[in-house]
């Protein structure tokens, strides 16, 4: 088998399963990883491995089609993944009395804020720049 | 082998937990399927229900976290799998990529002013309140900046944590109260302000949220890094 061939069956098999797909997420995932590792960058091998995946998407290396379905998946179950996580405050018995209740407060009403103030302002300049598109193709 | 020795084989222990974790959140999210209340979000019910269990079993976080890991470290892949949406959201993202920005900008400003102050006026003071200020980014971003400014790793971790469960309800309420037109400002209020779990949240709701959302995650993330050493002399 040619080594053009072997790609074209690689990329019939990607399209079609699913399993397939998140293993190729897993392996740029991998390679993010050993990128990370070997540069000593402060970045997660998972970013490292969405830009890569990123920049052969741009360049036509290779076809969305070949990565789509697992990635729904993955980011339809996202969820699952950080619940572990959350049972890290079971080490933190500290944060079950009136601190909790103080520290529960900072982060209700600040993300609030945050959100807020990041909505509008993106939601303003939008406006505006409609706006401004409707006006200078009016004039 | 008696049935108390077989409970303590790791093996055991990793397969009973990872099994519940997965269980316990595919019932949490046919609940929330049913009645979608924003206090039963499986994000919430179902840890919730795992640190009860935890607790009447007497069985520690590192225990716990031994077994179940792999999930956790699944985030990497599914961080991966956001250049899909982020590709096919291209042309959207090339024309409004100043919105966006400004948006970052001013989110993780309030983020870090609002944080710095709310702990000031409850008097959470020192460490605890320099852990608190970069809970709004994914979790390695926020530990590395945790640590350029002197906060504790490992607790703002866990506000992140926090963070995200709480903003992925408190997002939905904002998107209820604010008369928002376009979908940019309704991705990148959750990529901003509750990183991960609020952008698969913001994936819930729809493809171009997903995609601004993931987007300005990532973005926030490498910016606050970058912009560390100025939030340490801003705090001066």
């Amino acid at each position: 088998m040619t080594q053009r061939s072997i790609l074209l069956q690689a990329h019939r098999l990607l399209r079609r399963n699913q399993l397939a797909q998140l293993g190729l997420l897993g392996v740029f995932w991998a390679a993010g990883e050993a990128v990370s590792r070997a540069t000593g960058l402060p970045l997660p091998g998972g970013i490292i491995g969405m830009a890569l995946a990123l920049a052969l998407f741009l360049a036509g290396g290779l076809k969305v089609a070949s990565m789509k379905r697992g990635a729904n998946w993955m980011l339809a179950e996202m969820l699952l993944f950080f619940v572990p996580a959350v049972l890290a405050l079971l080490d933190h018995r500290e944060l079950f009395g009136l601190l909790g209740l103080k520290i529960f407060a900072v982060i209700v009403v600040s993300t609030t804020a945050v959100m807020c103030v990041t909505a509008l302002t993106v939601d303003l300049c939008y406006r505006w720049t409609e706006h401004h598109d409707a006006g200078s193709a009016v004039a | 082998m008696t049935l108390a020795a077989l409970w303590r084989e790791p093996l055991v222990q990793a397969a009973v937990w990872s099994l519940a974790t997965i269980l316990l959140y595919l019932l949490a999210k046919r609940v929330h399927r049913r009645w979608p209340r924003w206090w039963l979000m499986p994000l919430a019910v179902a840890p919730a229900l795992l640190m009860i269990a935890a607790l009447a079993l007497n069985v520690s976080y590192r225990d716990y976290i031994r077994g179940t890991h792999w999930l956790v470290a699944l985030l990497g892949p599914a961080t991966v799998a956001f250049a899909v949406p982020i590709y096919e959201q291209r042309a959207l993202i090339r024309r409004r990529w100043p919105l966006l920005l400004a948006g970052m900008v001013a989110g993780s400003l309030t983020a870090v002013a609002t944080s710095w102050a709310l702990a000031y006026v409850l008097g959470i003071d020192g460490e605890l309140r320099l852990s608190l200020l970069p809970r709004s980014m994914s979790t390695p971003f926020a530990m590395e900046v945790s640590g350029e400014i002197g906060g504790i790793p490992d607790l703002t971790a866990v506000f992140v944590v926090l963070t995200g469960i709480i903003g992925a309800a408190v997002g939905d309420i904002v998107l209820a109260r604010l008369p928002l037109r376009s979908t940019l400002a309704k991705g990148a209020l959750f990529g901003v302000g509750a990183h991960g779990a609020g952008t698969a949240r913001a994936h819930q709701i729809g493809r171009e949220e997903g995609a601004i959302a993931g987007l300005v995650m990532v973005l926030v993330g490498l910016m606050n890094v970058a912009l560390a050493p100025l939030i340490i002399q801003f705090m001066k």
